[in-house]
């Protein structure tokens, strides 16, 4: 195993993983290998393997959709977004479990260090394994206080109740991803417990779930702690190399109550509680890279009706329930759950009965699986692990955290709604990027803009500057680096333009010493130089200029022409296009008027044409 | 296993042992796992009941170092570092220390007489190891034992069963077990002293046995780090020796705290325990009237009355009580100890370490659960069952019946003893109403094993329940953590009419004492051994 394959597994076993009767070579039990090998696999698979869907793109797309029924349906229907009549008499009902790995410095139960995270290459295998994770005979596991902080961050984010005493549980079953034979979990005694999660539109809940309300409120029914499992990878045909890095890494389940009814918030909770857990800085690795997995309990009942009385989690009156293991994306969940739910109306209104089982998904398929039924379900036999003392959590510490506590990502995005001026939509896609780096790249610029073309004169003044030189900034760091970004097909961490940079790039911009054209010019010739080697903030002269050579160099200061020469330069771009003129004069093409402008742009000398005054102008020629 | 014995009984009869008449073995019925108490009458009523005055003890075997190789009581000898006990000051320096198999050495291999650990070297020594090094002790010998721990007799090893240094009619006796290695190690002098584990009575069993201490501190004193789990909520480091002086002096060199046993009592708590300046002079001594059952063997019983008379005549004080949970305590304890060992032994998959089965161990034709071959082919009999005892005890159909139902007799257990001790329990809520009339006792004295060791024969022909019935007095100390200590008392004048000079001339009598209470307990076994 090199350590190349670490971090991304090779092509065939990601597709290896799709297909779980692959077992045959090397075969197991089948209830055994149905959960563990089938599902596991899929988080091992190599990023690029996962469909990473931004949300910017997730909206639109959803956006489109919506117009498409909105399109096909007729005005008739319109209210009615969903499709399938069905679902009239139906109702969808889903709890999710999220699995997510700790942002913590070393091993729940071992000193031996955590995995770090993007960017590294993982180390070599079996490199980061203390005694007790490689299960040898005589080891006791040793709990790591740090590993309680990313864990209680989480807790507190999500509103739940910190309990004082919780106990650790042994969960058992044999796999070679699981050296002692069992995993350290808290099944009797979590030490979260009673959360909640609210969600609105923008965090993609449908209108139809809203219900006219602002917002819903998802409860949390607990989070546990618990052991990672090693990393396994199919050499050849029957041959696994175990890597026990990933072992005993630290991981919370969050498990949320079946107060869902739709696939779209489904995924919505998930890609939530992935945001809030990032947000405080639980967890560093989302869905994208393996370092979230959820799964699914999904069951349908008529409406008005209590199903067949079952209940989970406390909440009764349901249909029977099947569970979807290990989703691992967004789209993931929400596919699953569509298909879920389908299945298990179709079986229904011919007059099945609906077995409680474990299925399968894989992504792209249009029916899940089963994996196994019941009878194939494996026996935990948890017990209370007597080495670890009960796990005891002062209410002083919990107090502190809250009090430390980083925004949440609700209240980043207000913030930069309400402070900065931004749309909530750009709030959201801002923070919701490059782990946050990109935010307070933001907010840097934006402050450091403020600084110096800020008037301060008065409270109201300062607020509408603060939100234009927001406005200004938001859509420079969104759309003009990102843009730069996306062409370049670079990651944020190679963004190499500094705040101060593009605070520069702004102020000339802002006092009109160049033209936006011009400011684009700078910042894409910023972003392709080497960054300077003295760091980040205060580039090195020689090696990196600053904007204002720039600017000097590329002869790019504004050199504004004179009413004279506007007037010069209109009428020749009028003269040579007659058919134009005619169009906005004689059938009001006002639109038109802004192709001119474009023109006067284009044929002015760089750096000299301000479209502003340039659309001033063509419009009183035009009207003379 | 088998072929292993006969060549012993071959080497045995050949070293001039006296013969044998017969007459010994047990007529045990057999009997379901619910019924203890009648199962305790039976073994009590086959007990033996020589009428034979014999007077040599133990010693004429230590001279044979051949012999003591047939009894097999060693698996790995220790290979001595001169350079490392060169350490003249230390308080062990230069004394010989066998370790049980158990408990892992760097420098040895650590097999816990095990097939599934055949050849295992571990990249660590355990914290007890090392404190014996430290203090300039030779680990000279890696000692025979019940495969991981469970057993009463020492016979369920891979390496082959232990025997005893005694004997009757030619068949040697049980050594007792687990720690049955450590033991005949100790009694016939190839070592100075020997460290045992004692999960259910497996230090003080196999004393009482060969007649030599055994002493099993309280849970949480001596460090479980490098000891192999069998079930670790009662597992406990133990020591063998000749004296309880000897006891009490390897004993200070190991006692300290370790952070990398989650289960070790802190400083803080070590401060707490015990009382300042225990005093063994004037002992309140508990005798509990459920240990004093009719069916005691009669050379166990007179031994024992001997015991209290001659302790109060020295003006200590008897009090009887009652532990009325003592009897459904080992049942407690075969659902705990097997549970525990079912999820302790799930690390045994013959991937990372130890004894793995040739080809695939997964045979879908055979329609096998993953590691089942190797698992099957490295775990004896005894062990296996254990395993599936357990397992069944934690399934979910089972668990409220078995092991939530054995947790709480274990807390009942604990109760008891609370109830009959001066002292309080130094880790629990200190009670609203102090309890026991007459302010309670310090210590409890109890026989350690109701009858004296049988021989390998009778323990061949036990069914597996009969054989775990020999640690009915041993296992209440266990599940409530308490310190426990099994010392030899001379067999004397017509007590012993009937037994053959081969015999054990000693019964291990066993005291018990309040949680933390470690130093009175052994300044009391002093005043037993008197």
């Amino acid at each position: 195993m090199h350590s190349s394959t670490l971090r991304t597994a090779p092509v065939h076993l990601t597709r290896a993983l799709q297909h779980p009767s692959f077992t045959t070579a090397h075969s197991l039990r089948p209830c055994v290998v149905a959960k563990w090998l089938q599902s596991r696999r899929l988080t091992t698979a190599s990023p690029r393997t996962q469909e990473v869907i931004p949300l910017r793109k997730h909206l639109k797309d959803e956006a489109k959709r919506k117009k498409a029924e909105v399109k096909r349906d007729g005005d008739v229907t319109s209210k009615k977004q969903t499709l399938d009549p069905r679902l009239d008499k139906w109702e969808l009902t889903v709890g999710i479990e999220i699995h997510a790995e700790l942002n913590t410095a070393c091993k729940l139960f071992s000193s031996a260090p955590a995995e770090v995270s993007v960017g590294d290459d993982g180390g070599s295998a079996n490199s980061r394994v203390a005694d007790f994770d490689a299960a040898l005979p005589g080891t006791q596991p040793q709990f790591q206080i740090a590993t309680l902080l990313p864990a209680l961050r989480a807790a507190i984010a999500l509103e739940c109740e910190v309990q004082r005493k919780s106990g650790w549980d042994r969960k058992h079953y044999f796999h070679w991803d699981q050296p002692n034979g069992y995993q350290i979990t808290q099944y009797y005694q979590p030490f979260a417990k009673d959360g909640s999660l609210t969600l609105g539109a923008f965090d993609g809940v449908p209108a139809e779930d809203l219900n006219g309300a602002e917002s819903i409120t998802i409860g949390i029914k607990q989070i546990q702690m618990e052991q990672d499992t090693a990393k396994t990878m199919n050499v050849g045909s029957s041959t696994y190399h175990v890597d026990l890095n990933r072992a005993g890494m630290p991981l919370i389940e969050v498990i949320t109550l079946p107060h869902i009814h739709s696939p779209q918030t489904a995924a919505a909770v998930v890609r939530k509680i992935q945001a809030v857990l990032k947000g405080v800085d639980a967890c560093v690795t989302g869905m994208e890279l393996g370092g979230l997995r959820a799964d699914v309990n999904v069951s349908v009942r008529q409406r008005g009706t209590s199903g067949i009385g079952s209940s989970y989690s406390g909440v009764g009156g349901l249909g029977q329930r099947t569970e979807i293991k290990n989703l691992s994306s967004f789209k993931a969940v929400e596919d699953a759950i569509v298909a879920e739910r389908d299945r298990q109306i179709t079986v229904l209104e011919a007059g099945g009965v609906i077995e409680g089982e474990t299925r399968g998904w894989t992504l792209g398929a249009t029916e899940t699986t089963r994996l196994r039924g019941k009878e194939g379900e494996v026996d935990y036999r948890y017990m209370p692990d007597a080495d670890l003392p009960p796990l005891v959590i002062g209410s002083d510490l919990v107090q502190h955290l809250k009090t430390t506590m980083p925004m949440l990502p609700d209240a980043v995005e207000r913030d930069l709604e309400e402070w900065h001026g931004l749309s909530r939509k750009d709030a959201k896609t801002l923070n919701e990027q490059d782990n946050g780096d990109r935010v307070e790249f933001f907010e840097r610029t934006a402050s450091f803009l403020l600084a110096e073309v800020g008037t301060f004169k008065s409270e109201v003044a300062t607020t509408k500057e603060r939100r234009k030189t927001g406005k200004l900034v938001g859509n420079w760091v969104l759309h003009e680096l990102g843009g730069l970004l996306a062409t370049h097909q670079r990651s944020w961490d190679d963004v190499r333009v500094t705040a101060d940079e593009l605070k520069d790039v702004l102020v000339c911009l802002h006092k009109n010493e160049i033209t936006a054209r011009a400011a684009k010019q700078i910042l894409a010739e910023l972003f392709q130089r080497q960054p300077a080697p003295d760091g980040p903030y205060w580039p090195s002269m020689d090696t990196r200029p600053s904007v204002e050579q720039l600017v000097d160099a590329g002869n790019l200061r504004l050199r504004p022409l004179s009413e004279d020469e506007y007037e010069k330069l209109a009428m020749q771009i009028m003269d040579a296009n007659p058919d134009m003129v005619k169009a906005v004069r004689e059938k009001g093409q006002k639109g038109k008027v802004m192709w001119f402008v474009g023109q006067m742009v284009r044929q002015g000398e760089e750096g000299t044409v301000e479209p502003e005054k340039a659309k001033v102008v063509i419009e009183r020629l035009m009207g003379g | 296993m088998a072929i292993v014995l006969e060549i012993f009984f071959v080497s045995l009869s050949r070293s001039d042992l006296p013969g044998h008449s017969g007459g010994r073995d047990r007529d045990l019925t057999s009997a379901s796992a619910q019924h203890f108490i009648s199962k305790v009458k039976n073994v009590m009523l086959s007990a033996r009941f020589c009428w034979r005055n014999a007077s040599r003890s133990c010693q004429v075997y230590r001279k044979s170092h051949s012999i003591s190789q047939q009894l097999n009581a060693i698996v790995h000898n220790g290979r001595p570092d001169p350079g490392k006990s060169a350490d003249a000051s230390g308080f062990l320096s230069g004394k010989t220390v066998a370790v049980k198999d158990n408990i892992v050495t760097k420098d040895l291999p650590t097999t816990a007489a095990s097939k599934i650990l055949t050849d295992y070297i571990p990249p660590f020594d355990a914290t007890v190891v090392k404190l014996l090094q430290q203090h300039g002790a030779i680990i000279s010998a890696k000692t025979n034992l019940d495969e991981f721990g469970m057993g009463s007799h020492s016979q369920h090893s891979h390496a082959g069963a232990v025997l005893s240094p005694f004997s009757k009619n030619g068949v040697p006796l049980s050594p007792g077990g687990s720690s049955g290695g450590s033991a005949v190690s100790v009694a016939t002098g190839q070592c100075w002293a020997a460290l045992g584990t004692d999960t259910g009575g497996s230090v003080r069993l196999p004393a009482a046995y060969t007649g030599i201490v055994g002493f099993k501190p309280s849970y949480g004193l001596l460090s479980r780090w490098g000891v192999i789990q069998y079930a670790n909520s009662l597992d406990t480091v133990g020591i063998l020796a000749r004296s309880v002086a000897d006891t009490k002096h390897l004993y200070g060199c190991i006692n300290a705290y370790d952070q990398q046993d989650p289960t070790s009592l802190s400083a803080t708590v070590r401060e707490r325990l015990g009382r300042k300046g225990a005093d063994a002079k004037r002992l309140r001594i508990g005798v509990p009237l459920e240990y004093n059952i009719d069916e005691l063997s009669p050379v166990v019983r007179a031994t024992y009355l001997r015991t209290l008379n001659a302790l109060q005549n020295a003006g200590h004080t008897l009090q009887p009580v009652s532990l009325p949970t003592t009897q459904p305590a080992l049942s407690a304890y075969y659902v705990l100890a097997p549970a525990e060992a079912s999820s302790n032994l799930a690390k045994y998959d013959g991937i990372r370490y130890g004894y793995r089965t040739p080809g695939s161990d997964a045979s879908a034709k055979n329609n096998l659960p993953l590691y089942a071959s190797t698992r099957g082919e490295g775990f004896g009999e005894e062990v296996q069952r254990r395993i599936l005892l357990g397992a069944y005890t934690l399934s979910s159909e089972a668990i409220d019946n078995y092991f939530i139902q054995a947790q709480k007799v274990r807390r009942l257990v604990q109760r008891d003893f609370d109830s009959v001790f001066a002292q309080q329990h130094p880790l629990l809520e200190r009670q609203a109403e102090i309890p026991s009339d007459e302010g309670g006792v310090d210590v409890l004295l109890t026989p350690t094993a109701p009858t004296l060791p049988p021989t390998i024969k009778e323990v061949k022909q036990q069914s597996p329940v009969e054989s775990y019935m020999n640690d009915v007095f041993t296992v209440p100390a266990s599940l409530a953590g308490l310190p426990a200590i099994s010392v030899p008392v001379r067999i004397i004048g017509r007590e012993g009419d009937g037994l053959e000079e081969t015999d054990v001339h000693d019964v291990g009598m066993q005291l018990i004492g309040q949680f933390g209470d470690d130093e009175l307990v052994l300044q009391a076994a002093e005043v037993v051994v008197q």
